[in-house]
């Protein structure tokens, strides 16, 4: 494209098209266009070059060389590991500013770190605790984050630490109780924030957005401890804050891809509600079990409060600016986690109203803003509603049928006449 | 320049914890097989494949499970101490468990209650052994699988592992059937069967 464009400078030079000068500026922005994107594909292919000659060495060693004693085999065992380090090295003498270097060379010996340990682990027979040795990998990486300055290492730390958290709380029986996973967390909070405040528009921001909100919501669940039913109540309140944060004025103007907290803030807010909607799931909300601990001192009922009052402190800030007056529905729903609670099963009803309001709203969005999109998401959420119900209640098929044969035409109605309007607008 | 420099140190100290955990791992594993005790553990019936430590046999031990007096004490998962002592036929057997450590001259180990088993037929506490796997040579793994398991099968023969303990830990020296150790026999069988 930039090409056919540079080549015809000339011809439009001749015809007086355009200025000498202008000739010029188009041809420096596409030339620099052009190594912006050349050194991103470098990026790529340093970081997958990394990545494949690092697990090849660890299968060429796991081969296990009989022949070889244990000494030369654990030898051997460090060769990923000070390959890796002498990259890094060479890195921070020489290649400091280079991103590419930088990056590559820290994945590497991320790899070669827990090549090494786990080839020794071969070599002495050792069968090993994934916990720890997730732990110790994980704490030996975390230094290169900021020494090397890398997000791609600090993406894989937050996976290693995330799956820790995942095998340590719920893979294993009876769990082991443990909030390190927090600690470790906070481990990488600076450099997210960096780059929030320096780097808001690149690629590596982009996808930390995702890892740590993908992260914080699966980890949210490992502090149940005998109460788990109060993590749904937690579960309401993290989103709300998602859904704050992406509101936020950090990231309400990004592109909606950038904007994580927005989506999984909004799209986790509606799975919940619609869990609410079902009667059944307020009566085993209500059921004493045996086993319970006593509520008000559990972790479950502490982070519950926490995150409420996180959430009720941002729902305050955001709605001060517009003077109390512009809030949607969803914004204050972690606020009925209170009341739908000591409601008891009628909650379900409430729920049910709040749902079909919000779908409501939002096809009364769309069709405000002309936007197909939104009309159809509102009428989506209507759809599930609908089916929801089938569940818990008896209507008869012929009910049933009639319902759904008019969401069909709902459906069919709202996209024509919309259609409609915007050709008309258009002649 | 100054902010290089420290930064150039810092890498230093990170790359020398780098290197000391596995040189720990290394020198704690060598020293429990030249100085640790000595004992054979008798191996049960039953070709795992770990994806990044290469090609290993699983050991399946005959002195897994211990009768206790009062079950309801111990729980899942728990740490305990396993007091070994040798039996007339010369294998290993677990003596007496307990939720300290022995400060006698006696051969112990460290390990985690797998699992309780408390039916009518049966009351006893399964212990879990850290030493479960002995890594092969890739081209090695699956003959051995099938010597060891042949063995374990075949009641005239005895399969057992030689593991040399320290201090409640334990490692792996060699799996032997019929005293031969299970790497010289699954090269005599690549050997004939080529």
């Amino acid at each position: 494209m930039s090409n056919s464009i540079l080549n015809e400078l000339p011809a439009l030079l001749k015809a007086n098209v355009i200025t000498e000068e202008t000739a010029q500026k188009i041809k420096e922005h596409y030339t620099k266009n052009g190594d912006e994107s050349q050194s991103k594909l470098f990026m790529i292919f340093g970081i997958l070059g990394a990545i494949l000659s690092g697990l090849g060495i660890i299968l060429i060693l796991a081969h296990n060389w009989d022949d070889l004693s244990n000494y030369t085999k654990s030898i051997l065992s460090f060769l990923p590991l000070v390959i890796g380090q002498l990259f890094c090295g060479y890195t921070i003498l020489k290649k400091a500013e280079n991103t590419v270097w930088r990056e590559s060379s820290s994945v590497f010996l991320f790899f070669g770190i827990g090549a090494s340990i786990s080839l020794i682990a071969q070599v002495y027979n050792i069968s090993g605790d994934l916990n720890s040795f997730l732990l110790t990998w994980m704490l030996l990486s975390l230094p290169l984050v900021y020494l090397l300055r890398t997000s791609i290492v600090s993406l894989l730390y937050l996976i290693g630490i995330t799956y820790y958290c995942c095998n340590s709380n719920y893979f294993t029986y009876p769990k082991e109780q443990t909030y390190l996973f927090w600690l470790l967390f906070l481990g990488i909070t600076p450099h997210y924030y960096q780059l929030l405040t320096t780097k808001s528009q690149s690629n590596f921001t982009l996808f930390h957005n995702w890892f740590v909100a993908i992260s914080l919501m699966i980890s949210l669940g490992s502090v149940g401890d005998g109460n788990e039913k109060i993590l749904y109540l937690s579960y309401m309140c993290l989103f709300a804050i998602y859904y704050f944060i992406g509101k936020s004025s950090n990231f309400d103007n990004q592109k909606l891809k950038f904007n994580s907290y927005r989506i999984i803030g909004k799209l986790g807010t509606l799975i919940l509600l619609f869990v609410y909607t079902f009667k059944s799931f307020w009566i085993f909300f209500h059921e004493k079990k045996v086993h319970e601990n006593t509520i008000i001192t559990s972790p479950e009922f502490i982070i519950a409060s926490i995150l409420t009052i996180i959430a009720a402190i941002l729902f305050y800030k955001k709605i001060n600016k517009t003077n109390f007056k512009d809030f949607g529905i969803i914004e204050i729903i972690f606020l009925l986690n209170i009341l739908l609670i000591l409601m008891g099963e009628l909650a379900a009803i409430v729920a049910n109203g709040i749902v079909l309001a919000i779908g409501l709203l939002e096809i009364k969005r769309g069709n405000q803003l002309n936007n197909l999109r939104i009309l159809n998401f509102g009428l989506l959420i209507i759809t599930i509603l609908i089916t929801c119900r089938f569940f818990d209640t008896d209507f008869s098929f012929i009910v049933r049928g009639i319902l759904f044969i008019s969401l069909g035409l709902g459906f069919f109605l709202t996209n024509y006449v919309m259609l409609k309007k915007r050709n008309r607008n258009e002649k | 320049m100054k902010n290089k420099n420290i930064l150039i140190i810092l890498f230093l100290f990170v790359v020398m914890a780098q290197l000391f955990v596995p040189s720990q791992m290394i020198y704690n594993q060598e020293d429990i097989l030249n100085t640790g005790k000595i004992v054979k553990f008798q191996c049960e019936p039953i070709d795992p494949n770990d994806p990044f430590r290469g090609k290993y046999i699983t050991l399946n031990f005959k002195e897994e499970g211990i009768k206790v007096k009062n079950l309801k004490e111990w729980n899942r998962n728990e740490t305990i101490f396993a007091k070994i002592e040798t039996a007339k036929d010369g294998f290993a057997k677990i003596k007496s468990i307990s939720r300290t450590e022995p400060t006698d001259n006696s051969i112990y180990l460290k390990l985690k209650i797998d699992y309780i088993a408390d039916y009518d037929y049966e009351h006893k506490i399964y212990l879990d052994f850290p030493f479960d796997r002995f890594y092969m040579n890739e081209n090695k793994a699956k003959t051995a699988e099938t010597v060891y398991a042949e063995s374990t099968i075949d009641t005239t023969k005895i399969a057992y592992a030689l593991v040399a303990t320290k201090n409640g830990e334990a490692v792996i020296k060699d799996v032997l059937i019929d005293n031969i150790s299970i790497k010289e026999l699954a090269k005599a069988k690549n050997n004939s069967n080529k």
